[in-house]
């Protein structure tokens, strides 16, 4: 699903964000990316949702090399994959059900389609009683649950998320950990960014770890 | 290719059509969504929004009167062209019998569309009546004024005019061709130059509309600059990110576009009276032009078009600044 070949990426031509990453995420599988904030975890979340491009190497998605993508295509690579970010993104001035809504309208779905598909995606992460809500009426967790729905409400074959239970406390991100394995387990392809290496412990999936740009260490599920 | 991948090429094709319809609606309702929302959002704020309206309305205004005031000009100078005739005087030891014979030699000029035949005895009595000195003139013992010819040309553009009194002047029994075209022609060069002047405030006046839409949908990018980073952080294509914008401008395009007509026929309203009075005092008649059904429309549309423009400026500049961090 996803391949890493040799990637570098400099900023401003000097730092080094990320060296000779080399890695692949097999269709189906849940990965953690862990490391120092710092490490390169961002970065390397950022070249996969193609808001950089690789300095070197290829980043290959879906058999893809998304760093030649035209600029016209990304919009439509973006599509294809569900981000989860660490402040949410979701926009204050709408309800729940607008925010989840978002994707699908920006893909031009149907409204009738929509909402059957919104519904449902609220219903996964048991929000769907909140659908009226503003964004700023729900808690933290719920607002990361609402971030997640609207993640996953157009199927995608891909899950990124990028620190999801950073402001959480451990309980919620028990709770939060458990809906990606459940979207894992429906054949979503996962990868979680997070430093919160007691809870990626007790998960038990693969772990790549980052120190300084590098990949350090790939442990296999044990 | 069996039978089975048939059914299935063939399912396969129909299903795509149908996601395609459905895409299609889908982006119809979404076009539906944008134009109520920027409609709603213009709302929202109705002092600001009515400024703007208010600035491009009195960007419009001015261009716009003044072409109005040329095309009644145009008409005016179409009427003066119809009128423009030459006035052959006949010698005076030319009789009756003779002046209808030299009247029908003009008439057979090729030049000549129609002529009247003014005798002598006509024009006393036109003179007469046009001075009121029955008395005086009465009093004369005979007619002093020669026969004269009013001929109506062919072409009544300058040029052929002063050639055909040239010829005229050599037909035996006319004594002298009269025209007076140079005030007619001063009038026709001074429309040229407020065409030109109304051109080129229309273009400077078109840029401020623009600018002022441009400026203010600017300031409502500026405010959505979050939701833009949403949108196509989960992959919105430009079209999207644009389309709002697109309406909001059109709106505020619109709306100044209806604001200035209503100055224009406020305007027009009041100016009438005064403009119809002082006509009358000069003897003529003359009204104010006002905007008919296909000026209001070419108004209205190209104001319009105007407010999307600046906002296809204003919002292009910006979603290359806009890069989701």
């Amino acid at each position: 699903m996803i391949a890493f070949e040799h990637v570098g990426k400099r900023y401003g031509g000097r730092f080094e964000a990320l060296a000779n990453i080399d890695f692949r995420v097999r269709r189906g599988e849940m990965v953690f990316l862990t490391g120092h904030s710092g490490a390169g975890k961002s970065s390397l979340l950022r070249l996969i949702m193609r808001l950089e491009r690789p300095s070197r190497g290829r980043v290959l998605v879906a058999g893809h090399d998304i760093g030649r993508l035209h600029a016209s295509q990304v919009p439509f690579y973006r599509r294809q994959i569900g981000v989860v970010f660490q402040d949410h993104q979701l926009l204050f001035d709408r309800t729940i059900y607008a925010n989840v809504a978002l994707p699908l309208e920006i893909q031009g779905v149907e409204p009738r389609e929509a909402a059957r598909r919104v519904r449902a995606a609220l219903d996964k992460v048991g929000l769907l009683h909140r659908e009226k809500a503003l964004p700023i009426e729900l808690s933290g967790g719920e607002q990361q649950r609402v971030g997640i729905a609207r993640a996953v409400v157009n199927k995608p074959a891909l899950l990124l998320a990028d620190e999801p239970t950073g402001n959480l406390d451990p309980q919620l991100s028990a709770d939060i950990m458990q809906l990606f394995e459940d979207f894992n387990r429906i054949g979503t392809t996962v990868m979680v960014a997070s430093h919160d290496l007691a809870l990626i412990a007790r998960l038990r999936h693969r772990v790549l770890r980052l120190r300084e740009g590098r990949l350090v260490a790939d442990e296999e599920a044990a | 290719m069996s039978r089975q991948e048939v059914r299935e090429t063939r399912r396969g094709a129909r299903s795509q059509r149908t996601r395609t319809s459905s895409r299609l609606r889908g982006w119809g309702h979404h076009h539906r969504a944008m134009c109520l929302d920027s409609a709603r959002r213009l709302i929202r704020y109705p002092v600001g929004s009515l400024l703007t309206m208010l600035a491009i309305a009195i960007a419009l205004v001015l261009p716009a009167a003044l072409w109005l005031t040329l095309d009644s000009a145009r008409l005016l100078d179409a009427e003066l062209n119809e009128s423009a005739t030459l006035t052959a005087y006949l010698a005076s030891d030319v009789d009756e019998a003779q002046a209808v014979r030299v009247n029908e030699a003009l008439q057979a000029h090729s030049a000549v569309a129609a002529t009247r035949l003014i005798t002598a005895a006509e024009g006393m009595a036109e003179f007469q009546q046009a001075l009121g000195l029955t008395d005086a003139l009465s009093r004369l013992d005979d007619n002093p004024l020669p026969a004269s010819v009013v001929v109506t040309p062919r072409d009544a553009s300058p040029e052929a005019v002063s050639v055909l009194a040239g010829e005229l002047e050599a037909v035996t029994g006319v004594a002298d061709v009269r025209l007076d075209l140079a005030w007619l022609e001063r009038l026709r060069r001074l429309a040229e130059l407020g065409q030109r002047l109304t051109l080129a405030l229309g273009v400077l006046f078109g840029l401020g509309v623009l600018l002022i839409v441009g400026n203010t949908v600017r300031l409502a990018v500026e405010s959505r600059r979050q939701e833009i980073e949403v949108v196509t952080l989960i992959g919105a294509t430009h079209a999207f990110v644009r389309r709002p914008f697109l309406y909001s401008g059109a709106w505020y395009g619109l709306g100044g576009g209806l604001l200035a007509w209503g100055l224009l026929t406020v305007g027009g309203e009041w100016l009438a009276t005064p403009v119809a009075t002082l006509a009358e005092s000069y003897g003529a008649r003359y009204s104010l032009p006002r905007l008919d059904a296909m000026g209001s429309a070419v108004l209205l549309f190209s104001s319009t078009l105007l407010g999307l423009l600046g906002a296809w400026i204003a919002v292009g500049r910006h979603l290359a600044e806009i890069r989701p961090r």
